[in-house]
Parts: C-alpha cells; sequence; structure tokens
C-alpha cells in the first residue's frame, strides 16, 4: 500500500518537474500559403519597390456607395451603447463624401517607402523607414513593429518619425531605429493566405523570415493586439536573433487557479498577490472592469472567431457598414467612457482624416475578411489550448501599461509568461491605440526601454 | 413550596396590572407560603381550586371582607383568565392554522408575470385622446425604383474567395454566394412574391404607439356546427410571417391537405414581433419579450379573442411561453418547437453526469440520450461555435445590424447562413450549405426580402440586447412556471434539444410531447405537415380535457 502511494506521488512530482516551465523554443513555422500547389520552381526572393495607388473607379464606385447608404434611426438616448450611433455615423459619411480626399491620403501614406517581397508563397507589403541622418559612429537599430485589428501599418505614421529621428522631436538621440511596419497576411496590402491555418506562429514565422531577408541578424519587435502575440511568437521562436520585445498589450490567456484567487483576494492582499495601487485601481471592482467589459466587448471576436466569411460579407459590399464596424472599436477601445457620448469621442484623440485613411486601407485592398479570418484560425480551438500559449518568453520584454486598455494586465500576472520583463511602466493616459492616440508617450517608453537593454547588454546576458 | 404553584401564580399574577399584581402576589404568596400540600403535575387546575386546602389548618384565610372582595375579584379574574384560556389558545390556533394554511394555497397559486404597460413611440407620449384602436388593411406593394436599386447593389456586390475548402466552416460560402446571388438578380421575381405575400389578408394597427402588422387568415369552409380556434403563431430571428405561410393551408383548411376529417379548423394569425419585418420597430430601449408577449395579448383582444390557442419557435417560443405566464386565462394552450431553459443547477448538472450512462435513472429517454450526448460538444462546443451572432446582436446591434443594411448580399449571406446550419449541423461540410435540399431559393430570398425591403435588420437585432442584456440566462421567468396546457415538438436538428424531464421544470403541464422524425430548427418552414399534425394532436388532446 505504501508502496503505491509513493510511486504515485513519485510520478507526479517528476510529471510537475519535468512540465514545469518550458524554456524551449517554439519551433519555426513553414508552410505554403499561395493558391494552389506549391510549385517545383525556386521562390522568388525580390524585395519590390512598391506605391499605394487609386484611380479615378475606385474614387467613383466609393462615392457611389456612400450616396446610396442606408442608415437606421438610432433609439431615443441610446448614445453608443447599442454600437455605433448612426446620427453621428451620418456625419462621418458626409465628411467622407465632401472633405476626405483620398488622393492626398494617398501621398500621405507614400511618403514612406513601401515594398512586396514573397514569403512562403505569399506577397508581404512592408514600410521599412531609414533615419534620415546617424551621428558619428551610430547605427540605426531595426525595429519591427507589428499592428493589430481593425488597424493597419498605417497607425505607426505617427510614431516613426520620433523613432527614426528622435532628435528633431524633442527626444534623446541616443538610440535611432530604422523601423520596419509590415501589414500582416490577409490585412491591407499584404496578400491573403489561400490555405486553413494561417495563425500567429505563421505570421511570426514570415515575419522572422522578412527580418532575415532585409539582412538584420538581430532586431527589436514592438507589438499591440495582433502585433503583441505576433511579436511574442516571433521571441519564442528566435529568442537569440531577438534583442528585445516592447509591448503595449501583454494578456494573459493562461489563467490557473491563482489568478482567480488574486481576482477573489488581489483588492484586500495586494502585497500576496503583487499588485501595485495602480493595479489595483485598474483591475478592481473585477466584474465590472474585466468580466463584464469583456463579455460586452468582445461579440466581435467570437463571431469573428467562428463566422469571419459571414460577418465580413457584407462589409466588404458597404463602406458605411464597414466604417461603422471600425470606428466602434476605436471608440470603445480608446476609453470606455466614450460610450455614454453621442459622438462616441472618436474626434477627441484621432482626427477623421487617420480614421479614414485606416478603413480605406481595409477598403479598397478588400481584405476585412481576410483580417477576421485571423481570429478563428488563432481562436478556434479555445483560449489557452496551444502549444505557445504554454511556453514562456526569455528575451528582455518592455511592457507600456495604457490605462484605458479594454483589460488590464498587472505585471504579477506577465511576469509568470514573459521571464524577463526588464521595464513595466503605468502610462498616464492612452488606451488600446496607443502608437496612434499616444505617440509620443510610446515612443518614450521604447527609448528608455532600449536604453536600458542596450545598456546592460541584456540579450547577451539570457545566452547564459 | 412547590415551584410550579408559584409559577403558576406568577403567571396569573404577572396577567394583571401592576398594582395589582403586587398586592395580590403579597397576598396569595403567604398563602400559598402556607399552603403545605402540592397538587402534583396539576398545573393545569384553576387557582381556586389549588386554594381549596386540603389541611384546614394549612391556610390561614383571612376571612375579611377585604380579602373576600379580594379573593372573589381574583376568583373573578381567575375565572377569566381561565375563559381567556379557553378561547384564547383556540383562536391563536385558528389563526396560526389559518396562515399556514394560507401559505400553502399561496404556494399554489399561479403566479402570472404583471401586464404593465408601454409606449414605444418617438418623442413623449401623448396623453391627450385616446390610441387609434382601428384595424387597417394593409397591401404590400414594390415598385421599379425598390427593384432597381436591388439589382444595383447586386450587380456592384464585392466577394472574397474563400480559403481552400472552406465549405461553410468559415460561413457563407462566396462561390455559392455568388451563385445564389445570380439567381436573385436574374430569376427571382420579387413582384411576383409580392403577390404570394398578398394572397393573405395583411393588417396594421397601433398598440402602445407603434404599428404592428399582422396576417389573419381565415378558415374559408367551416364544418357546420364546429368551433374555429384561433391560433397566433409567432415567428423568430432570422425569420419571419413569411415562415408560416406553408403551414397555414394545413391549419385553415386540413380536410382539403388530408390531415383531419376537419373536427379542427383554426383560424390563424401572425403578427410581425416590432422591429420586424412589417410592424415598426419601437423608438425606445427597453423592448423585450414581456412588451411583446403584452402587446400580442392586445391584439388578441382587440380581435376580439377572448381564448385562444398560441404557437412559437426562436423568439416565437419565448415570447408565447411569457404570454401564457402573463394571461393564462386567455390561453387555451401553448405549443412549442423549441424549449429554451437557462438555469443549469447543481442538480442538472449531476442528472446530465449520470444520464451519460444510465438515462433511464435520470427520466432521460433513449431518444433523449441521443439527443443530448455527447453532452460537451453538443451543448457547449456547438453553441459557442454557433453563437457568435447572438454575442455580438446582444452588445453592438446597430454596429452589426449596418453594413447589413446597406449590402443586400451581406444581409443574405448573415441570413441563409442560419437556414444552413440550423436546419442540419451536417450541412457545415457542403459547399452549398445544403440550402436548396429543404428550402427553394425563391422562398430563402423572400425572407431576405422581407428584411431588406422594410431595412429592418437592425431593429430586429436589437431585440437581443433587450432581451438578453437584461436576463443573459433567459430565466428570470422561469420561476414563474407555465401552467396552461402545453405540448412540445421536439426536431432531432434543432439546436439544443430539452428533454421532457427538464422542461417539466418550467412547463408544469405538458399535454403532448413529441419526438419528430425529422427537420430542424425553422420547423414550420421546413416541415409544415409534421408541425401541423403535432398541433393538432395537441389541441385535440387539450380539447378533450
Amino acid at each position: 500500500m505504501l508502496l503505491e502511494v509513493f510511486l504515485v506521488l513519485g510520478t507526479v512530482i517528476i510529471y510537475f518537474l519535468f512540465s514545469k516551465k518550458k524554456e524551449e523554443t517554439l519551433p519555426f513555422k513553414d508552410g505554403w500559403w499561395g493558391k494552389g500547389q506549391k510549385p517545383d520552381t525556386e521562390e522568388d526572393t525580390t524585395i519590390r519597390p512598391f506605391k499605394v495607388e487609386t484611380t479615378e473607379e475606385e474614387l467613383s464606385d466609393l462615392f457611389r456607395r456612400l450616396d446610396q447608404a442606408r442608415f437606421t434611426e438610432p433609439l431615443e438616448n441610446s448614445c453608443f451603447h447599442y454600437g455605433i450611433n448612426s446620427v453621428y455615423l451620418r456625419k462621418v459619411v458626409s465628411y467622407w463624401k465632401n472633405q476626405f480626399n483620398w488622393k492626398k491620403q494617398v501621398e500621405v501614406l507614400n511618403k514612406y517607402p513601401h515594398f512586396k517581397t514573397k514569403i512562403q508563397g505569399i506577397d508581404i507589403h512592408f514600410v521599412h523607414v531609414k533615419p534620415p541622418r546617424l551621428s558619428e559612429g551610430q547605427s540605426a537599430k531595426p525595429l519591427l513593429m507589428v499592428h493589430g485589428w481593425p488597424g493597419s501599418f498605417y497607425e505607426f505614421y505617427k510614431i516613426i518619425p520620433l523613432l527614426t529621428d528622435p532628435a528633431s522631436h524633442g527626444l534623446s538621440d541616443e538610440h535611432v531605429f530604422e523601423v520596419i511596419c509590415p501589414s500582416i497576411p490577409g490585412y491591407g496590402f499584404s496578400e491573403a493566405p489561400h490555405k486553413k491555418d494561417f495563425n500567429s506562429v505563421s505570421a511570426a514565422s514570415v515575419f522572422y523570415e522578412l527580418m532575415l531577408r532585409l539582412g538584420f541578424n538581430e532586431f527589436y519587435a514592438q507589438g499591440g493586439d495582433w502585433g503583441w502575440l505576433i511579436c511574442t511568437n516571433l521571441a519564442q521562436i528566435a529568442p537569440n536573433h531577438m534583442k528585445g520585445l516592447h509591448l503595449n498589450l501583454a494578456s494573459v490567456s493562461k489563467m490557473g487557479f491563482t489568478h482567480l484567487l488574486s481576482i477573489l483576494l488581489g483588492r484586500y492582499f495586494p502585497g500576496l498577490f503583487g499588485f501595485q495601487e495602480e493595479d489595483i485601481r485598474r483591475m478592481f471592482p473585477f466584474l465590472e472592469k474585466g468580466l463584464y467589459r469583456i463579455l460586452s466587448e468582445s461579440g466581435y471576436a467570437h463571431i469573428q472567431a467562428t463566422k469571419p466569411d459571414t460577418v465580413g460579407c457584407g462589409l466588404n459590399d458597404s463602406p458605411v457598414g464597414l466604417a461603422a464596424y471600425i470606428l466602434e472599436k476605436f471608440s470603445s477601445w480608446t476609453d470606455m467612457e466614450f460610450q455614454n457620448l453621442e459622438d462616441g469621442g472618436l474626434e477627441r484623440k484621432f482626427n477623421l482624416d487617420d480614421l479614414l485613411t485606416n478603413i480605406m486601407i481595409y477598403w479598397v485592398s478588400g481584405c476585412i475578411v481576410s483580417s477576421m479570418r485571423f481570429y478563428k484560425e488563432n481562436l478556434q480551438k479555445g483560449i489557452g489550448t496551444q502549444k505557445h500559449e504554454k511556453l514562456t518568453v526569455q528575451v528582455p520584454t518592455g511592457i507600456a501599461s495604457f490605462p484605458n486598455e479594454i483589460m488590464h494586465t498587472p505585471q504579477a500576472w506577465a511576469q509568470k509568461k514573459y521571464t524577463n520583463i526588464v521595464s513595466f511602466h503605468f502610462m498616464p493616459r492612452g488606451g488600446h491605440f496607443a502608437a496612434l492616440e499616444e505617440p509620443e508617450l510610446l515612443a518614450k517608453d521604447i527609448l528608455q526601454f532600449v536604453g536600458k537593454v542596450e545598456k546592460e547588454q541584456l540579450w547577451k546576458k539570457k545566452r547564459e | 413550596m412547590d415551584d410550579v404553584g408559584l409559577s403558576l401564580r406568577q403567571r396569573h399574577c404577572g396577567r394583571e396590572s401592576q398594582q395589582r399584581r403586587n398586592l395580590d402576589c403579597v397576598t396569595w404568596s403567604s398563602v400559598q407560603a402556607k399552603t403545605s400540600r402540592h397538587v402534583a403535575g396539576d398545573s393545569s387546575k384553576c387557582l381556586e381550586e389549588r386554594l381549596v386546602p386540603d389541611q384546614p389548618s394549612a391556610i390561614a384565610l383571612d376571612t375579611s371582607t377585604d380579602t373576600q372582595r379580594k379573593l372573589k375579584n381574583l376568583k373573578h379574574r381567575s375565572f377569566e383568565y381561565s375563559q381567556k384560556n379557553a378561547v384564547l389558545v383556540p383562536v391563536a390556533a385558528l389563526g396560526v392554522g389559518g396562515i399556514l394554511i394560507c401559505w400553502l394555497r399561496s404556494r399554489h397559486k399561479i403566479k402570472t408575470i404583471e401586464m404593465g404597460d408601454g409606449w414605444w413611440g418617438s418623442g413623449e407620449r401623448s396623453l391627450k385622446g385616446r390610441e387609434d384602436d382601428s384595424i387597417r388593411p394593409f397591401k404590400i406593394e414594390t415598385s421599379d425604383k425598390e427593384i432597381e436599386d436591388l439589382h444595383r447593389r447586386l450587380d456592384q456586390a464585392r466577394y472574397t474567395p474563400h480559403v481552400e475548402g472552406a465549405a461553410f466552416h468559415y460561413g457563407f460560402n462566396s462561390s455559392y454566394l455568388k451563385e445564389v446571388v445570380s439567381y436573385w438578380r436574374n430569376q427571382f421575381d420579387w413582384r411576383k412574391q409580392v403577390e404570394v405575400l398578398n394572397k393573405y389578408p395583411h393588417f396594421h394597427t397601433t398598440i402602445e404607439g407603434i404599428d404592428i402588422h399582422f396576417i389573419h387568415v381565415k378558415p374559408s369552409y367551416v364544418p357546420h356546427g364546429r368551433a374555429v380556434q384561433p391560433l397566433l403563431m409567432v415567428h423568430g430571428w432570422p425569420g419571419s410571417f413569411y415562415e408560416f405561410y406553408k403551414i397555414i393551408p394545413l391549419l385553415t383548411e386540413p380536410a382539403k391537405h388530408g390531415l383531419n376529417e376537419g373536427d379542427l379548423v383554426f383560424e390563424v394569425i401572425c403578427p410581425s414581433i416590432p422591429g420586424y419585418g412589417f410592424s415598426e420597430a419601437p423608438h425606445q430601449q427597453g423592448f423585450d419579450s414581456i412588451a411583446t408577449a403584452r402587446i400580442f395579448h392586445k391584439l388578441m383582444k382587440r380581435l376580439g379573442f377572448k381564448e385562444y390557442y398560441i404557437q412559437g419557435g426562436d423568439w416565437g417560443s419565448r415570447i408565447t411561453t411569457n404570454m401564457a405566464q402573463m394571461l393564462p386565462q386567455s390561453v387555451r394552450g401553448l405549443h412549442l418547437n423549441i424549449v429554451f431553459l437557462g438555469k443549469q443547477s447543481l442538480g442538472r448538472l449531476i442528472s446530465i453526469m449520470l444520464g451519460a450512462y444510465v438515462p433511464w435513472l435520470v427520466g432521460l429517454s433513449r431518444e433523449d440520450a441521443r439527443r443530448v450526448y455527447p453532452f460537451m460538444q453538443k451543448n457547449v462546443y456547438d453553441l459557442l461555435r454557433e453563437s457568435g451572432y447572438l454575442h455580438i446582436q446582444a452588445t453592438k446591434p446597430d454596429t452589426a445590424g449596418c453594413g447589413l443594411n446597406d449590402s443586400p448580399v451581406g444581409l443574405a449571406a448573415y441570413i441563409l447562413e442560419k437556414f444552413s446550419t440550423w436546419t442540419d449541423k451536417s450541412f457545415l461540410h457542403k459547399d452549398d450549405g445544403g440550402l436548396e435540399s429543404k428550402y427553394s431559393l425563391d422562398e430563402l430570398l423572400t425572407n431576405v426580402m422581407i428584411y431588406w425591403v422594410t431595412s429592418s435588420i437592425v431593429s430586429s437585432m436589437r431585440y437581443y440586447k433587450e432581451n438578453i442584456s437584461k436576463d443573459p440566462n433567459l430565466n428570470a421567468y422561469n420561476r414563474f412556471g407555465v401552467h396552461v396546457p402545453t405540448g412540445i415538438a421536439a426536431f432531432p436538428q434543432e439546436i439544443v434539444h430539452t428533454p421532457r424531464t427538464w422542461a417539466k421544470d418550467v412547463y408544469k403541464n405538458i399535454v403532448t410531447y413529441s419526438y419528430m422524425p425529422r427537420g430542424g430548427h425553422f420547423a414550420a418552414f421546413e416541415e409544415p405537415k409534421l408541425l401541423a399534425q403535432d398541433i393538432m394532436q395537441f389541441v385535440r388532446k387539450v380539447e378533450q380535457m
């Protein structure tokens, strides 16, 4: 009897020892995402310059659709509680028809050099901005910045100059970057995968190949929304090539017993669970700020993770519907309180030109459906079930925690996955779309993070 | 000195006024003190009796007039006491018993949902004058402009190629969608379909500030002496009154369709839920199934019906259930083709776990077990996979519906996806979603057109938010129970299967429960004959009772 007990205990202990924090790397995910069969010929690896273009036909088609838009009156006094308010939407559409100048915005988009290159069978689009000048002996550090949904590479247009030319913007020029902003396959000007199963690990593998093709052996990566997950996966695939990982969203998908306990008791024993005062302020009351918020804001994720082709269909056919769907996120995810405003508070933090340019990228590339498929490919098996979610990240990590992010992740939770957090800062203001809304705050945090990593050569330390 | 006697005395003394008490107590304590004999266990005996000494010499009674008078008073008082005892105790007992009986009966008394009232028109309610309660005939119309606008939008539709091997797993397959749109553009004849829609009489009437649309079909022939049963049938989402067009003739003219000998004939009323089809959408927040139930009761009352049968699936099931809970005296019988039970108790969970191995132990039939298990797969995973629409409509209806109101192709994809998956779960694996195996494109597109020409998709989606955000499990009224005779038709491909034992938690008076041989969620649309037969079987049983 005793023997059995010891055997069982022994197995349990051994199991736990071996199943503890896996430090193994995530394997690189090769694939072929092009149409039909993979050809036997060598893949074309050239990097081709690319320019965003528009035509009269494209514009007149858009205007025709805007003119024929059918709106539904909102319920009285509903503000943004039922979703986007169609009275405000009418104003946006009117601006879109009469003042928004897509030709001019295309020129704005083209101010940075665009490129396309074929990787794993599909054309990957990216923007590559080098610093205008470098000091004596200084080299530009490569920085990969990955967008999310419903964003695009365009979200980084305000922050890019702060990173490539910090001195001209009153920031320290100790570190200067060359920034690479790709479009996730299926988003914007990157070709959409033609095969099933293109998830965040696939995207990370593709971007890894991109960075290697561009000749970068060591680089930094920054991301929020899907960019957070893709960059995290990249850090798990190629930890020896990534000097540092900076995130403005650090979600934790694996919730265990300790998480539950910290939710129940964290308010009363913050120190016990490693919570700081600001954590408490942002997280509690948990039902209201955690659970209900997630439930009320995640309907889009639920339907996109199950029926992307259905929900995206109408949005690819109605620019007004597309705008409504995307703008609602720019409202709620910037500040949940904006739901109580009749205009969703959109123009308080963004200007209509920027918002509509982002929407136009989805419209002219017809990518809304393929952008939604990314949810299904990542979430269809459930949250917390995939291999990469069980692995940790050893790359030096910096986290900028914005107050109006949909759900707050305290450092205590983040460090279970990101074992090498070098900096964790509570940002004074800003929400989900950090790069577009608060480019200066984000740039400063990135700069100080990189400063720390470079000063102590932290990326070398982890290899010991 | 016996304690019992003392306590008895004290009790008696205690009832008196303070002064008296002191006097008497003092007097009688001295008397008692002198009593040597204790009448054991006989505390019920009145004081009088105890005063009678056994030993003449034991008590030194003061036989002065004063004491005599006091004695007399006391005797009198004690007589009152005993009188009071004799009267009060039974009265108290009666009182308590009465309360107990009342409480017990109130537990059995049927609790109904309060009817309340509402106003859904725009702006403030006009307090002057009565609401217009006329019933106005209505004909559906279309125009060249409407059809041209539709064609233009169909022509300019933008599609996204699906991933290879997608079938219907990612949602509506865009290759098949192109075929559907091609039919819609070139063969579908909306004018002809409008005539089909107008073959039954339509009406409008204003209730609680909004125009309620309904069709009212009376039987063309009623056998002599037979009563015509009024039957209210309520649709759901993404359906409409049109779903009932095939079953109506089976109910109004059953003999003609070989269903019965004409002993049971119905006149059918199919309203459109406010916010759906030709019923005006509410302008105020808060329009839920309770408000709908109340409005439909008012409608039936306005049409002159005091008692009627009601039938429903999808939202119709919830609305008719609420109607039965609100005004049971008006509902002769309730027939459902889907049962929603929100609450899962611990007991239910245990019976679910046991039921996988010993279904008979927990009241599940073999057919129940076949339909309910494997539990996680059918009731959790499948539901999660199919409820994305519910989640977004219950939180952001105005966003979700915006593009659909502007793109008929998007609207068709969204709605027809449900007609595929909810008719048969295996249709997910088909490139064409199996749609045309059970329905004709004309029927499917007519239903979509009802949403399109009335621009009602957004208001139809708001219904989810109004109902679910208040009551996420849809079970707030389950505690009221449903006591009217209920008939349940359980279709095999329905999204969730509710066994009779579970349904009994809420539906206390299930008269018929049938396992249908085939059919899915849109029962009236897909299997009108099966459903009509079940309704008749149910009504026949109720009429016999």
